[in-house]
Parts: C-alpha cells; structure tokens; sequence
C-alpha cells in the first residue's frame, strides 16, 4: 500500500486549499478603514495597546472616561514597549489582529503611515478642526501625503539644552551666553580646562544626535520631494560641528540609554542636549543630584535660528480593522484634545504635551526645585510651538542606519564629512532607489 | 544471553530463507505510522507558510502596493553590500565561535565523566544554569556588564592591570564580546547531551579496549568519538544551524552594530521586514540563507559518514 | 569493572587494580612511592580547577542579577558597583506583582511548557524512532524536508503563520501559542541520532517473540534511551519555557501572558527596570533548574535499572 507516497501531498493540499483564503487577504492590502464620526453616538467596548507610564494614563483617564460616558468600556493593555513594533508590524501586514487604538512614536510614525496607506483610519474628521492647537511638527509627521491625519499628536519631545550650573559656575561660564553652537564649542573649552569634564556625553552610533540637528536647522534625511538631503550644507554643517567637538576632546562617547544615564549619574559631561522626557529620568534615578541642573534653550546654528528640536514623543492611532472606531475616535480626542486630561497626564505620568492649550495650564508656570528654582517647563511650553517641521519618509529607518555609520566614520575614525555624507547619501539612493538633491 | 549471541541467532533465521519482497516492506511500514504526527503537523503547520514566503519573496511591496517582480529581489541580493557583511559575520561565528563552543563542550564533558570526580551534579547543573536563563535577561545583564566605564568586565580586567575595552563601540571587540557571550550561554547545555551520549556507551567497549590494552588516548579516539557521532553530528548541525541563523543575542546586545560588524542575516531580514515592511526582499533573504544552510548541512554529514 | 558513570554509581569503591590504570580517568601514577592516593588528589587537582573556573565563569552573570534583584535601579549605575546583595528584595518582588501579576505569570508559562513538552515530546520520540529505524519509501524525502524546516528563519514565517492562526480565530489563544510548533525539528532530530545507534538485533529478537512494533518501541527502546530522552525533556520544556517571539505576538491579554513576553514589558520607552527585571528573570529560572536536577537523577536511575548489560 502506498499511502506514505501520497500522505504529505495531500495533505499538504489540503492545508494550502484550506487556507488559501486568507493569503489573498493578507500582504499589507485590507480593507479601507471606516470614516470616523464625531457625532456618532458612543457604545461598547474598545482596547487600547499602550506600553509603560503611557499605559498607566490612559488607564486612569479610561476610567474616567467610562463614568462619564455610560455604556463604554474601555480596556487598556500594557503590551511593553520593546516589541510593541513587532505586534503592529505583523498585525497591519495581516490585516488582523489589532485592537482599536495603537500607540506609535512620532518617529515610527510615517514609515506606517507610508507603507500601509490603508492602515489607519483618517482622524481629519474628529480632530481636523483642531489643527492650530497642535505642535505643528507632529501634526504634519502624523499626515500623510494627501494632508489627512492619520495619527494623533500625543507627547511632545521638545529638545533643549540641559547643563551642570556647578560646572558651568566653576568655569565662568554663563549659561545665558550659549546662544551659538559656537559659543557653545568655545565653552566647552573652557570647562574642560577649568573642571576636566567633557562638554557632552553621547551615543555617536545611534546618529541621534546628528538628526536632531538636523532638524533644528529644519532639514529631515529627506526634503520634501523625497530625495535624499543629507548631502547639504546643512548637513555638513551639523557633522562638522560633532566631528569638531570631538576632535576637541569635548564629547565622550557612550553606548545607549544605560551609557546616557551613567555618564549623567556620574557627571561626565557639563551639558546634553536632550527632550523634556529627560527630566522624569533625572528626578527618579539621579534624585541625589537635586538643585545642580539647569536648562536653557538650545544653542542655534545661525543667529536668530531655531533654538529647538524634537526627540521623541507618541501618537494614537486606530487601525483600519479596529472593531468599534467611533468609540476609539471618541476617547483619543478625549485624551488628547483636552487641556485638563493633558494637564493631568503631565501631572501624573510626566506626558508633555503637544496640546498647546494645555501648555497655558498654571502647572507650567511653576518654579522646579530640581532645576534651583527654574521654570524649566515653562521654557519647553514656550519652545514647543517653535518646533522645525520636517519630512520623514518610508525609507527613514534604511536611510538612519546608513547615516549612523557615517557619522561614526567621521567624528570617531576622523574621515572627512563633505565625503562622508556623499558616500552615505550614495548608499542610501542604492538602497532606496530613491534620487540624491542637489 | 549475550548481545552477541542475538545477533547471531537473527542473522541465522535470516538467511535461511529468502524474505518475499512484500514481508520486507511490511516490516519497514510502520516507520510512516510513528512518523506520521510530525508528518501530519508539519504539512499543516508549515507548508502553508513555507509556500507563501517563497511566494512573498517573489514580490515587492512599497507604499502599500505588492507586485510580482519574478526573481528581482533574489538579484538584489547580489548587489546588496550587507547580504556580504552579513555573511561575513556569520561565518565568522561558523568558523571560530562553533568550534570553539564544541571543543569546550566535549572537554568538559569528558571531565566531568571521570568516575572518581566528586559534586558532578554541582558541576553540571552550574554549567547548565547559563541556558536556563531568559534571554532578555542575560543580554541586558551582558550588555551591562560590557558597558565601557564602569561596567564589570572593564572592572575585571582593570583588578590585572589592563586599560579598559571600548567593547561595544568598537568592530573587533564587538565581535569578540558576541561569541563570548553566545558561548557562555550555549556551552554547557551541548555539553549536557553530549554527556549524555557519552553516558550512554556500552561498558564492555572500556572492558574489551583494556583488555586489548589500549591506552587512554586510542580509547578516546577509537572508542569515544566514533561512539558519540550521532550526538556530535547532532549538536554539531544544531550549533552551525544556530550560528548562521544567530538573531537574539546581537539583537538585543549590539543591535546589529557597531558599523553592522555584528549584523547577521536574520538580524539583516529582521530590519528589512519588520522596519522597512520589504517582507519580499526578507523572504528572499531567508531563501538565500535556507540554501546555505543546507549546502553546509549536507557537507557536514558526507564528512562525517566518509569518516566510519 | 569499569569507569564510566554509566555503570555503577560514583559512590561503590572503584579503585583501581594496582599496575592498571583506568581506561578513562586520568589517573595515571598508582605506582608511586609515596602512596597513589595523594598522587592522585595532585593529579586530580587540574580537573577541578577547570571544571571551578568554568562554573564561576557560568555564574558570574547571576552575581549581577542577584545584586540587582536586591537593589533599586538608580542604585545601580554609576561607580563604584554595588557589590553585595541590598535590602529591596521585598520591594522589587511587590512592585514586580504589582505591574505584571507574575504569579499568575509563571503559572500560564509552566502550564503551557509542560502541555507542549508532553505533546511535543512524543512526537518527537515516534517520529525519530520511525525515521532512524525503518527504511519506509519517501524517509529521505521526509528527513530532508525536516531538516528543511530547521534552516528556516522563523522570523520570515511569522507573518503567514499569524495570518493562518487569525483566520482560525485562534489569536490570544493558548492552543495557537503551542501548536504549530509542536512538531519540532530538533526534537526529531536528536531522537533520530539517539535511536541509530540501538542495536538492531533487540529489536528483531522482539519482533520474533511476537510483540507489536509500539510494544518494542515502548518497552524495549525507549527505557535504553533514557538519557537522550531526558536531554529531550529538558530541551523541549526550555524552548517552550524562554519562547518570546512567538506568544508575544498570539497574546494579548495581560493575564496570558508569558514570563518572557511578561518580563519584556519592564524594558520601558525611556527606562528599563533593571531591579525588577533581573528579580523576575530569576525567579523563571527555577523551574527549569528544578527539572534539570530532578532529570539528573531520573536518568542515572533509569540507566542502573535497565541498561543493556552483556
């Protein structure tokens, strides 16, 4: 009898027939989400996937949501942050398998947006009419290309400049006078020949830095045709001024966050350029270095430029599958189109907000002991509407790693950055397919 | 009755007659009936994927939009420098990190063999304890410990008088540190089988090499090896396999970095996947590795075979 | 007499007769003048060093998990390193529960490692003694294929086998977290390798004394494999054990969750909590510790009991 022969065919067959079906609805098709309501009436049940503090807020503030809304329910669920990426990635290339609002990160966020343009439902409906109130950078990293809004500004990354003022004290150095990355390079001198402390303690591997001051001097990786832009002047601009520093001595170069919160911790370095969220991190893990921090906007490439930049901060969205959308739309304008539930989001979890109404908040104008007094989130709330818009494309994640490497290739190994950043945009045109601007 | 004589009586009732060619068949039968669960879950549980990423690989996605580009993304391959630096890199591990990791395991596990040695278990059970543990937890523990200032090793070595190791920063020693640590994790637990399979020769092969008064050398080389080649075989293909597909610990150690000198392919179709959302070119990625990896499969057990 | 462990407990007195030196163990100078029991405590001592050196090198990482199991986090960075356990156990452990319910945790994961070791095993066992001792047309093309499926990446499955578990509806499920793995390569494999090696004749002799093939299998091959299928246990439960990817993405209900996907919730945005991670991390590893000592003995039992003897 044969039946071995014919036994793994068959039943082979078998599965694919099965389950056929399914692979022509998967591969990143799907259908078309729902258009929002903002009038709809509001029942039943919705999840959220959020991870850490964030998760923690919009738990509270879905429990509030549900006493004033009776009839709904809203269920929170800490996915974790690390892999939450890895859930939404699969679960929009599946087309299944999403709850009803997602949290993603301002930088994460276009590359979804692009790659699944069916993804998400457009928010324009429910939250259009809001768009003034909004950081105008996040708003526009959450639109895609036809203006719609498809992901809903959630925390601001508001960039500035965090110092020692013992350092800087020590040295003569007034923190008000850092107006230039020039000033700011000829401090750093100074302190180091005064104190012995590096100016700046980074990641050079991670080309963080390098894209923050990118986008200060309003420039992404790419423009806004979408061709690579990393060969401007710009650019070339920013890589020099690290590649300076370093040669200088003033940058010790750390590895990821832990090497952040280290070298801080052990007060390497006399400044570091960093987004509002640093201050949580300052308070619970360095509480013994109280009242020795001070904040000042960031140094400006040019007189009169933009004096900061964005690191960071997250949206909410609601996939295209999202079972109940009106009732998701309904509690994302709820979270973060009002200025108490912002306020309190602050408050409690440490969300800055990029909700510019909640920014006049009294909670803003407060004098913080850490800082010795200083009204530093006042400082953010005044730099928040300042933020550089700039473009991100699909191809921001391939295009980062390259420039990554090139910036360690010049500031580390001290080749030149005019050729470095040629070769890299090379590479990134090869990889993307995409053209270099001239 | 002895082995021997077992063997002897088969042999005898064998050849006394000549076995129709349909008693022969029906004897081997029944290997399909206790094979025939995996069988069973295999053609449900993987044909169906393994079908559509071979189709996936045939397609590219971009904006949304998939399009069948025949064998484009396999020629992409060819021109992409990163599948070269990957490959490197996982025959770096093939070439030093797999041997090493074996010579350690069977090492240890001859010493720990011994009859007169005392706290075995104690001895086993500490070398098994790094494959116990998560791995999130051990490559955070690791990349703690790796961290330039401050961070334990550095400490270490720093106790003997040398200068700190820029051990994650650095291309080289990036390299060094991902094969010490894959190794610290897999070492014990290879050596827990092949301790197993050395537990497991007979007693009368000692009894007969002594008698014969072989010497301890050509025991080990005539008796035990060829003895443990089925679990060396084994834990041989299962490290190779596991180094060209090495993905947790860099992922979460190095990311893959510094200058992609620890990035290997799974790593490589990870990102292309899951980051750029390309999971044509990932497949295609997969397939590439797939027929590496059997190619060196398949040379590892000629090798073996020629040698008996 | 012999040397190995296979025979005879460590404990009967083994020495050796004087003028002939054990065919495995390094002792080498019985002869000696000074008496061969201290030469050979000198001789022995190499062994012991390596094997002490490699055990401190396996623990040296748990020193730190342990460390920072009893401190807080922003205790533990910057130098010098704390380098004794603290006093925040109890504070890490309730914070611990607190934020991932990992009792329950550790309860969903045992559950499921032991359901998939007992399934997963079996198939493991039957297949490998099917595919290593009988000569079935289409075994090569099968083996083949099985080795197949252990070169490929999961990670370029992932998409379509989260496709085909959405459409079974079986997403947050326990049944879609262990079943498409069940069937396990290695498994199969190192079974395989185990059985080639039994002696065909026991086999025969069985089937001429009239017992059905799963009676042999049972009865006759399996106690004989007893290390190899403790190998195979310990394997198999540690796989499903540690498996992240995997039921992080088919879970999604918190009280599901698994220690591993559990544990990767603390690695935070901006923040991992270290002291609360490496306290769960130990706290997972005892299982499998436990099962690791308890198949220790198991096998050196099964093996004074029904090993093959001449």
């Amino acid at each position: 009898m044969k039946l071995s022969r014919f036994l793994l065919p068959t039943a082979t067959l078998a599965a694919v027939a099965l389950l056929s079906g399914c692979a022509a609805g998967g591969a990143g098709a799907g259908k078309p989400a729902a258009t929002l309501d903002s009038a709809a009436k509001v029942s039943g049940e919705i999840t959220v996937w959020s991870w850490d503090t964030a998760a923690a807020g919009l738990k509270r503030l879905g429990a509030e949501y549900q006493k004033s809304h009776p009839g709904t329910t809203v269920n929170v669920v800490d996915v974790g942050y690390d892999n939450a990426y890895d859930k939404l990635s699969v679960g929009l290339q599946a087309g299944s398998g999403l709850p009803d609002v997602v949290t993603i990160e301002t930088d994460r966020a276009p590359g979804y947006i692009s790659e699944f343009p069916n993804g998400f439902a457009d928010l324009t409906p429910v939250l259009g009419d809001k768009k003034a109130d909004f950081d105008p950078s996040k708003w526009s990293a959450g639109s895609n290309a036809d203006g719609k809004l498809m992901v809903a500004p959630w925390d601001s990354g508001t960039v500035a400049l965090f110092y020692r003022s013992d350092y800087l004290a020590d040295a003569g150095v007034d923190p008000a006078s850092l107006n230039t990355w020039d000033d700011l390079v000829a401090a750093g001198e100074k302190i180091k020949k005064a104190t012995g402390h590096t100016l700046m303690s980074i990641d050079v591997s991670s080309g963080f830095t390098f894209a923050m001051m990118l986008q200060q001097q309003g420039q992404g990786l790419f423009d806004s045709d979408g061709k690579i832009a990393i060969t401007s002047p710009e650019s070339v601009k920013a890589l020099t001024l690290l590649k300076e520093m370093n040669d200088k001595g003033l940058i010790k170069n750390v590895k990821g966050w832990d090497g952040r919160v280290t070298a801080t911790k052990d007060g390497d370095s006399a400044v570091h350029p960093e987004a509002v969220w640093w201050i949580g991190t300052l308070t619970s893990e360095m509480p013994e270095l109280a009242g020795k921090f001070g904040v000042v906007p960031l140094p400006a490439f040019t007189e009169g430029g933009a004096r900061t930049s964005n690191n960071g901060g997250s949206n909410l969205a609601i996939p295209a599958q999202a079972k109940n959308p009106d009732l998701a739309a309904s509690f994302i304008s709820y979270a973060l189109a009002d200025a108490d539930n912002q306020v309190s989001l602050m408050k409690n979890e440490g969300l800055f907000p990029s909700y510019l109404p909640a920014l006049k908040n009294g909670f803003f104008q407060q004098a913080d002991p850490y800082f010795g007094g200083q009204k530093v989130y006042q400082l953010f709330a005044q730099e928040t509407a300042n933020i550089p818009s700039i473009t991100v494309t699909s191809d921001n994640a391939k295009a980062l790693d390259i420039v990554a490497n090139a910036v360690v290739a010049s500031v580390i190994n001290g080749d030149d950055p005019k050729k470095t950043l040629d070769n890299a945009a090379k590479q990134i045109a090869t990889a993307t397919g995409r053209k270099i601007a001239d | 009755m002895t082995v021997s004589d077992v063997r002897l009586r088969s042999q005898a009732a064998a050849s006394g007659r000549r076995r129709p060619r349909a008693l022969g068949r029906r004897i081997q039968r029944p290997g399909v009936y206790f094979a025939l669960p995996a069988i069973v879950l295999f053609a449900i549980f993987f044909a169906y994927p393994l079908v559509s990423s071979l189709w996936q690989s045939l397609t590219a996605t971009s904006a949304g939009v998939t399009r069948f580009v025949g064998l484009d993304q396999y020629v992409r391959l060819f021109a992409d420098p990163l599948i070269g630096k990957s490959l490197f890199n996982a025959g770096i591990l093939l070439v030093i990190q797999v041997p090493l990791m074996m010579a350690l395991a069977v090492g240890l596990a001859y010493l720990l063999n011994q009859s007169w040695l005392r706290f075995r278990s104690g001895f086993r059970v500490l070398h098994f304890l790094p494959a116990v543990t998560t791995l999130v937890a051990y490559s955070v523990v690791f990349r703690v410990m790796l961290a330039t200032d401050g961070g334990a090793i550095n400490q270490m070595i720093g106790l003997v008088g040398i200068a700190p190791v820029d051990w994650l920063n650095n291309e080289t020693w990036a390299r060094v540190a991902l094969i010490a640590s894959i190794t610290w994790r897999w070492t014990g637990y290879n050596m827990v089988i092949i301790l197993a399979g050395l537990q497991a020769i007979p007693a009368e092969l000692y009894e007969a090499a002594r008698m014969d008064g072989a010497g301890r050398w050509t025991i080990f080389s005539k008796i035990v090896i060829p003895q443990l080649r089925p679990v060396l075989l084994f834990t041989g293909i299962t490290s190779t396999i596991g180094a060209l597909q090495l993905f947790d610990e860099n992922f979460i150690l190095t990311g893959g970095g510094p200058s992609d000198a620890t990035l290997t392919p799974v790593l490589y179709l990870y990102k292309v996947g899951f980051r750029q959302f390309d999971f044509g070119y990932a497949s295609a990625i997969a397939w590439l590795l797939v027929a590496l990896t059997a190619l060196i499969a398949f040379v590892q057990f000629r090798i073996t075979r020629e040698k008996s | 007499m012999t040397d190995t462990v296979a025979a005879r407990p460590a404990s009967t007195p083994l020495s050796p007769q004087p003028g002939r030196p054990s065919a495995l163990s390094t002792d080498d100078a019985p002869n000696a003048p000074w008496g061969p029991r201290l030469l050979r405590g000198i001789r022995h001592l190499p062994v012991y060093l390596v094997l002490a050196v490699g055990s401190i090198v396996s623990l040296i990482p748990f020193l730190w998990m342990i460390i920072a199991s009893t401190h807080r986090t922003s205790e533990l960075f910057g130098t010098p390193l704390p380098l004794l356990p603290g006093g925040e156990l109890m504070e890490n452990l309730a914070r611990l529960q607190a934020e991932t319910n990992f009792g329950r945790v550790m309860v969903n994961s045992l559950g499921l490692a032991v359901a998939y070791t007992v399934f997963s095993s079996i198939v493991s066992m039957m297949a490998g003694y099917g595919l290593a001792k009988f000569r079935f047309r289409g075994r090569g093309v099968v083996l083949g294929l099985i080795l197949v499926t252990m070169m490929i990446p999961m990670q370029v499955l992932l998409v379509p086998l989260f496709q085909m578990m959405a459409s079974l509806g079986w997403i947050d499920s326990y049944q879609a977290v262990i079943l498409p793995f069940v069937a396990s390569a290695f498994g199969i494999f190192l079974m395989r390798q185990s059985f080639l090696d039994f002696p065909d004749s026991l086999i025969e002799s069985a089937r001429i004394d009239g017992a059905n093939e799963f009676r042999t299998f049972y009865r006759i091959v399996l106690p004989v494999a007893r290390p190899q299928i403790a190998a195979l246990v310990i394997y198999t439960f540690m796989t499903q054990w540690n498996a992240f990817i995997w039921p992080l993405l088919m879970l999604n209900t918190e009280d599901k969750y698994t220690v591993p996907v559990a544990l990767n919730t603390m690695i935070g945005l901006s923040r991992i909590d270290y002291s609360g991670l490496m306290l769960g991390s130990l706290i997972a590893t005892l299982p499998l510790l436990v099962l690791f000592l308890i198949f220790q003995r198991q096998f050196i039992a099964g093996l004074l009991g029904g090993a093959v003897k001449g």
